[in-house]
């Protein structure tokens, strides 16, 4: 089996790896970065525990082979607070006590910042057919969808502050 | 982790059309051919096994989705199904398309999932593949030597089987603009959204006032690959689509199909609801032309 030479850039990092080719981007970043925050759950695409975000959009890393993210921007749920501050999807999860025992969460909140950046003010319908594709074992969903929801909020007034 | 690891194989990225065709010629059926990969890793991670995997991540150039009002659209092997669902010009003429799209799978994998990859899966539940099929459609595969078209209508040859040579790349779909006052959709059964369906259909109809004067319907989940309902198409061509012709058609599509009982649903399930899916799908075509 060969091995290639890629770049990931994750979380801001440049990182110049060799990895084997049948590695997915998930194992990468589990194994060889240390950086477990980005969960396995089905290996299969169906749970989307494994969810990242690649130059902007969802993807399960569980189906992606790392050597073909090579050069790719790669953002997981611990990159995703500011100088010391979490973002305002991980502060909703937290006060809309949206996490239980907290598996599929890095992947729920990687999932909704992909949603809040391309559409900054979701219907309800449109949370819940966005988060499809990723499995809560615990909470039922609706802490959840709250928490996209207040986000959503949160994010839309912390603009008009920025602007205003 | 679990046993759910990828197989062994050396992975092969051509950045090129001719770099990923010579290397086609080279290795032929050594090679597996990797594009969003969304069924070809899970295979590979259930044993299926080649030494050669060839992941078309770096192919520049073929993620394109071109409309033209005389030619109809070409979309290129690597455009995604999110692609599609963001097109105004495949919302428009080929609602089949996107209907398909908005339920297909969960945006992580419409975000890598390909329609070209769902055609040459050859799944009989293909949503892409049951779209296009009743829009019709050529896909165009390369060599070295050159390119050739292969209709929709003899792409299948059997389950997950296709007409694709070993040294070929599919590299575009076109799909024909839809004829004046045609209508089309697609509708789908599944438990759950984010699962296959248990019967997916796509209808394309050429109308004449309430006359339909041509008609396409595909059926999926019902056959070794998907099918045409030939004795339906026939029925409605020539027919007025009211109440009483649509229920004289759903008889006629039920005894058309041979389906199976599989983890999804049983035969007799499908018997059952085929003839009222292809009825909701033409009144679907219907409903958003009035509208
Ligand atoms: C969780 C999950 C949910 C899914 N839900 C749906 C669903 O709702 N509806 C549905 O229809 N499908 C679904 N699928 C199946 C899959 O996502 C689709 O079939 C998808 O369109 C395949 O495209 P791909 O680019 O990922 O193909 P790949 O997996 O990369 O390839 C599929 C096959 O086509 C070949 N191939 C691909 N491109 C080329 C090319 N350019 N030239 C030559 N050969 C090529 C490959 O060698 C392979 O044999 C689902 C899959 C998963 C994992
Ligand atoms: S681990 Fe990737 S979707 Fe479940
Ligand atoms: S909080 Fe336990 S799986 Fe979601």
């Amino acid at each position: 089996m060969n091995k290639l030479s890629v770049n990931l850039r994750v979380n801001g990092r440049g990182y110049d790896l060799e990895v084997a080719s049948n590695k997915t981007l998930l194992e990468v970043l589990r194994d060889q970065l240390n950086l477990p925050d980005t969960k396995y759950g089905c290996g299969t695409g169906e749970c989307g525990a494994c969810t990242v975000l690649i130059d902007g959009e969802v993807v399960n890393s569980c189906l992606t082979l790392a050597a073909a993210a090579d050069g790719r921007e790669i953002r997981t749920a611990v990159g995703l607070e500011k100088n010391g501050q979490l973002h305002p999807v991980q502060q909703a999860f937290i006060e809309e006590t949206a996490v239980q025992c907290g598996y599929c969460i890095p992947g729920m909140v990687v999932k909704s910042v992909g949603l809040l950046e391309k559409n900054p003010d979701p219907s309800e319908e449109e949370i819940r057919h966005w988060l499809e594709g990723n499995i809560c074992r615990c909470t039922g969903y609706e802490k959840i969808v709250d928490a996209v929801k207040s986000a959503s909020k949160k994010m839309a007034s912390a603009e008009v502050k920025a602007v205003g | 982790m679990s046993s759910r690891i990828l197989t062994d194989f050396d992975l092969l990225v051509p950045e090129t059309v001719p770099e990923a065709l010579e290397m086609l010629n080279r290795l032929q059926d050594q090679v597996t051919v990797v594009s969003g990969g969304t069924d070809v890793l899970v295979a590979m991670k259930f044993g299926f096994d080649t030494p050669y995997g060839m992941s078309l991540a770096k192919l520049a150039g073929l993620n394109y989705l071109e409309f033209d009002p005389q030619q109809g659209l070409r979309v290129g092997a690597r455009t995604t199904i999110t692609q599609l669902l963001e097109s105004p010009e495949v919302k428009q003429y080929y609602p089949a398309i996107w209907e398909s799209a908005v339920n297909f799978a969960t945006p992580q994998i419409r975000n890598t999932a390909t329609l070209v990859g769902n055609l040459l899966r050859a799944s009989p539940a293909g949503d892409g593949s049951c779209a296009v099929y009743a829009l019709g459609g050529k896909l165009v595969f390369s060599n070295e030597a050159g390119e050739r078209e292969v209709d929709i209508d003899d792409l299948w040859v059997g389950y997950a089987t296709t007409a694709r040579n070993k040294d070929e790349l599919a590299t575009e779909l076109r799909i024909p603009i839809p004829a004046a006052n045609s209508i089309n959709a697609f509708k789908r059964m599944t438990r759950v959204n984010e699962d296959l369906a248990k019967l997916n259909v796509a209808v394309n109809l050429t109308m004449d006032g309430n006359v339909c004067t041509d008609a396409r319907v595909a059926m999926g989940c019902v056959a070794a690959t998907p099918v045409r309902l030939r004795q339906t198409e026939d029925l409605l061509k020539g027919a007025e689509i009211n109440e009483e012709s649509l229920k004289s058609l759903m008889a006629t599509v039920s005894a058309e199909i041979t389906p199976i009982d599989d983890q999804r649903s049983t035969a007799e399930y499908r018997k059952q609801v085929s003839g009222v899916m292809v009825k909701r799908a033409i009144e679907q075509a219907r409903d958003r032309v009035t509208a």
